[in-house]
């Protein structure tokens, strides 16, 4: 049973100056195993807090984040699934789903993990999945200014996955989820 | 003080003692059963020879303690005499167990004298009241508590993730697959139930509840790997030793959670491991393979009975651990004036620094094995009850090492103490018995 939590674009402190009050009061030390964080944090101390919620912080970069040093593309095995991170600014057209497919073929991975265009999504295409945690502060992206705050939390026990999908409406936290499972045999399918 | 024995007081503190023949003429004189309180102002004399190293296996009756090593080696042999002790307290036992209604005094009285290592998982049941009086009544009462153990682990044991599975499988939902042939598609959202989500801080919320009992389990996860790591039964690696490990591990886990007054207590897995030891290696198949079930309740009842010692509210009260051992205090004081106030005044030996892990973890960490299932006989036996016997036992123990403790500072006093040396232990348990009396509060 591995926590593993998908959160990015937070613009803090250009377009945001925190997350809301309710998401952090949620994202306690102890709890996560992994983070994946798509990029645009920007600063050093967004960085550091989210280090202090759990060590094992990967982080690839988007094109406003002031650390140049991360990586573009990223993968990472977590028990029987392989999980990719990339921030989405490089895959044009944005957001589109057979170009993050091409993406997710390069990487070889099961789960993609994508952000840029600030809006939950999760898409199932051929074998993979595409997860798109939206923006935790709910800054605004340069498609919309409408935007949910939103972070993505996965289960991963053995072969099942439940993704817990938070989202703040309203200023309330609204919680739904997804249950997949991928069959034993095969990884990839090309 | 008898002292006139030619041993060099050099060598005083040194663990191992070498043995000499034995002299029977101190123990010759008491009978089997010397259960009649006898309390004289002074403790017995220590015996004029060395005691001889405890002998691993020694079962025997109460008379037949004097083993005879003619050299330091563990080789022994016992006198005729006592293997035949051995033999007809093996028949008695079997005469009281094979009535219908076994007669528990009888059985205490015969459990005093140690009990033969094949009857001690059904005497030690009997003692701690799992099994009923009433042999017709075994099968149909293991039957319900082994039932009974089986919805425990069901409820307990699981991750909160399968819990929340089997709450949605009740009420049925599916699953998507990754491996359809359907190319494109959003994955349908559902609703989650009961607000249960792993980063909830509801206090109804399985998840709040599962981290919140993490370090608890984590703390008996350290704890079940570290017990006893010198015996093959549960470290050895193998998947024997895992699946024991693994049995401790859901004993205590259960135990936490019915007993959220005081959960989990470091020491519990020591007791625990000695009482699984004995069930796990039941003579009889059957069981030995319920073993797990058994253990957890006699460990609760016994935890019931010593719980004082672990409750850290009960400290500093009337029934604390350190109202016990100020008891044992007392009880020394009562019958070793001299070795007492040494021990207090002079060199400031506190008894917390000792008698703490004696008491908590009833002496299973002070003597080996065997002569643990031998002293945890009388202890369970002794119709004065496991409070008294403990201290009196506490108390023989210091008795008998009283020239060494007279002669050492604070230090070797304090390491003395906190590792014992290798003793015969059916000696300690004659002393402890002699210590009987009208106690003093």
């Amino acid at each position: 049973m591995v926590l593993v939590l998908a959160i990015g674009d937070l613009h803090i402190p250009h377009r945001a100056p925190d997350l809301p009050a309710k998401f952090k009061s949620m994202l306690v030390p102890g709890k996560i195993q992994h983070i994946l964080c798509t990029g645009n944090l920007c600063i050093k101390e967004v960085h550091d807090y989210l280090k202090s919620l759990c060590p094992d912080l990967h982080i690839t970069r988007g094109e406003y984040d002031e650390d140049v040093r991360y990586p573009e593309n990223k993968t990472l095995t977590i028990g029987q699934f392989k999980l990719g991170l990339c921030h989405g600014h490089q895959i044009i057209p944005w957001g589109d789903l057979d170009s993050l497919a091409m993406l997710q073929r390069q990487l070889d991975v099961d789960i993609l993990v994508t952000g840029h265009t600030h809006q939950f999504k999760a898409y199932k295409h051929e074998g993979g999945v595409v997860i798109n945690p939206g923006s935790a502060t709910g800054a605004y992206s340069s498609i919309t200014y409408d935007v949910n705050p939103s972070f993505v939390l996965m289960d991963i026990d053995g072969l099942r996955v439940v993704v817990y999908v938070y989202e703040l409406i309203d200023g309330e936290v609204k919680v739904d989820k997804i249950d997949f499972k991928k069959t034993a045999t095969t990884q990839s399918t090309h | 003080m008898v002292g006139k024995k030619k041993g060099v007081p050099e060598w005083l503190n040194s663990p191992l003692w070498s043995s000499n023949p034995p002299n029977d003429r101190i123990f010759s004189s008491y009978d089997t059963g010397t259960l009649s309180p006898d309390p004289p102002p002074s403790p017995p004399p220590p015996p004029p020879k060395e005691p001889s190293p405890s002998r691993p296996g020694l079962d025997g009756a109460h008379r037949s303690e004097i083993r005879a090593p003619a050299r330091e080696s563990s080789q022994s042999w016992s006198w005729p005499e006592d293997e035949s002790l051995e033999a007809q307290l093996l028949v008695d036992f079997q005469i009281t167990l094979s009535k219908r209604i076994i007669n528990l005094g009888e059985l205490r009285r015969l459990a005093c004298q140690g009990i033969p290592q094949s009857l001690r998982p059904t005497v030690w049941k009997l003692l701690l009241g799992y099994l009923p009086l009433d042999q017709t009544m075994w099968a149909h009462e293991l039957g319900k508590k082994h039932n009974q153990y089986k919805t425990f682990k069901d409820e307990f044991l699981l991750y909160p993730s399968e819990i929340t599975s089997r709450m949605e499988a009740s009420e049925g939902s599916k699953y998507e697959e990754l491996n359809c042939l359907q190319r494109l598609g959003l994955l349908s959202r559902s609703e989650i139930k009961n607000g249960e989500h792993p980063l909830s801080l509801a206090k109804t919320s399985v998840w709040n509840q599962y981290f919140q009992e993490k370090e608890i389990l984590e703390q008996i996860e350290r704890d079940v790997n570290r017990t006893h790591p010198e015996i093959e039964f549960f470290s050895g690696g193998s998947s024997f030793a895992r699946a024991n490990q693994e049995a401790l591990r859901h004993i205590l886990v259960i135990f936490a959670k019915l007993n959220p007054g005081i959960k989990y207590v470091q020491g519990m897995n020591e007791v625990l491991a000695l009482v699984f030891y004995v069930f796990r290696n039941d003579p009889d198949e059957t069981d030995a393979a319920c073993a797990e079930a058994d253990t957890f309740f006699c460990f609760s009842e016994l935890l019931s009975v010593f719980r004082e010692n672990f409750c850290k509210q009960l400290d500093n009260t009337v029934v604390g651990i350190r109202s016990t051992i100020a008891k044992l205090s007392q009880l020394l004081k009562r019958h070793d004036e001299e070795l007492w106030r040494h021990l207090e005044v002079t060199t400031k030996v506190n008894p917390q620094f000792y008698a703490f892990r004696w008491i908590t973890l009833l002496l299973t960490r002070e003597f080996n094995f065997t002569d643990c299932l031998r002293i945890w006989d009388t202890l369970l036996s002794d119709p004065e009850g496991p409070h008294e016997t403990l201290l009196r036992i506490c108390c023989a123990m210091l008795i008998r090492v009283r020239r060494r403790l007279l002669a050492g500072d604070f230090i070797s006093n304090l390491k003395l103490l906190q590792n014992f040396p290798t003793t015969n232990i059916n000696h300690i348990l004659h002393v402890a018995n002699k210590l009987r009396g009208p106690t003093v509060d």
